[in-house]
């Protein structure tokens, strides 16, 4: 696993100035952990990296400590970058009694009106649609079979 | 209840009697053909060359008996009613038997035809979906994310009743979950005492 790549702080950059070498210093560092966490790097191959580097074994440590208490949060930014169709995140539902229209006379029929309250890209998109009983029963019925197979899947 | 016909549309279909039978059958065709695929001109043409009159009363004519289908199977007209409504038309009894079958045979048709039109909200069509699990991406390798995707086929959305569009949407199973208890608790909302008392009373 190549984690310690020309991306190391001794290369390059050495001979610029102070400011400057810092500034690389924490890009670097700031890609070292970012690779560490997106390719769920163990704790040997951290140690060995760094010592690479002639990282002291308490800096080691230090640094090994404050990924794993960061690690999670780190791996949730990383997993939200990129694209990915619309997301689900509620439903709304109105029931509503057809009673006529100008094209026709006596409908009374009963209809409902949903609302997908979607995610997309961060903004926030509702998909609005009419269904009539018969077809919010298949809606759920699909649904339904769809938990059954993740409930089998998360069982294997 | 009775079909009150305005001074011109009775003066349209003044033009039915002058005619034999079968052409009010034939026009009768016409005028469904018209209903569902929309008019055409060089039919007009050709029954008023046929017939030996002007292509604006043969065009009055069938426009009339659509009107008169169209206005009966809007609010599901009796047959006694319908009789009466055309009795101040005066036309022979035979005539008038003639324009009672041809609504009798095609009510429903027309009132399905009908009922498409007010459709400007998108429908519910179907539903497919597909269980998957996200194993690595750009920004992340070894994930373990179950996802459910979706595509959503809608009806009715603009360019046309047959027009299908389908939106693929993505969930995870948690809130899979809620949405099928919500939309359960949408189902049961029908059985309820209150709808119910609404369904029966408003006929």
């Amino acid at each position: 696993m190549e984690l310690c790549g020309p991306r190391s702080p001794r290369s390059g950059r050495a001979e610029a100035g102070g400011a400057d070498r810092a500034e690389a210093g924490s890009h670097c560092s700031t890609t070292f952990i970012l690779e560490a966490v997106k390719l769920n790097a163990d704790k040997s191959t951290i140690t060995s990296c760094l010592e690479e580097l002639t990282f002291s074994a308490e800096r080691i440590d230090i640094f090994y400590e404050a990924h794993q208490k960061h690690k999670k949060e780190l791996e949730r930014l990383l997993a939200s970058i990129g694209r990915c169709p619309p997301h689900i995140n509620d439903v709304s539902w109105r029931l509503q009694y057809h009673v006529k229209n100008n094209q026709v006379d006596k409908v009374n029929e009963p209809f409902y009106c949903i609302a997908l309250n979607t995610e997309n890209e961060g903004s926030p998109e509702d998909i609005n649609f009419t269904c009539t009983v018969e077809q919010l029963q298949d809606l759920v019925g699909k649904l339904k079979d769809a938990a059954k197979c993740v409930e089998k899947a998360s069982q294997m | 209840m009775l079909l009150v016909l305005s001074e011109e549309h009775k003066e349209h279909l003044s033009f039915l009697p002058q005619v034999d039978a079968a052409v009010v059958g034939e026009f009768g065709r016409i005028a469904l053909e018209f209903l569902r695929r929309g008019t055409s001109p060089k039919i007009y043409e050709g029954a008023a060359r046929k017939l030996g009159v002007s292509v604006e009363m043969v065009q009055h004519g069938v426009e009339g008996l659509m009107f008169l289908m169209t206005e009966s199977s809007k609010h599901m007209i009796s047959e006694v009613d319908f009789l009466d409504s055309v009795l101040v038309l005066g036309f022979s009894e035979e005539l008038n038997q003639i324009l009672l079958q041809l609504y009798l045979q095609h009510h429903a048709h027309i009132r399905s035809i009908l009922s498409q039109l007010p459709s400007n909200q998108p429908a519910y069509h179907n539903l497919e979906w597909r269980l998957d699990v996200q194993l690595a991406s750009r920004a992340v390798r070894q994930q373990v994310v179950p996802m459910l995707t979706l595509r959503l086929l809608l009806s009715g959305v603009g360019d046309g009743v047959c027009a299908r569009r389908g939106k693929v949407l993505q969930t995870d199973p948690s809130t899979l979950l809620h949405l099928i208890s919500t939309l359960e608790g949408a189902l049961a909302a029908m059985k309820s005492s209150h709808a119910r008392r609404i369904f029966r009373n408003i006929k």
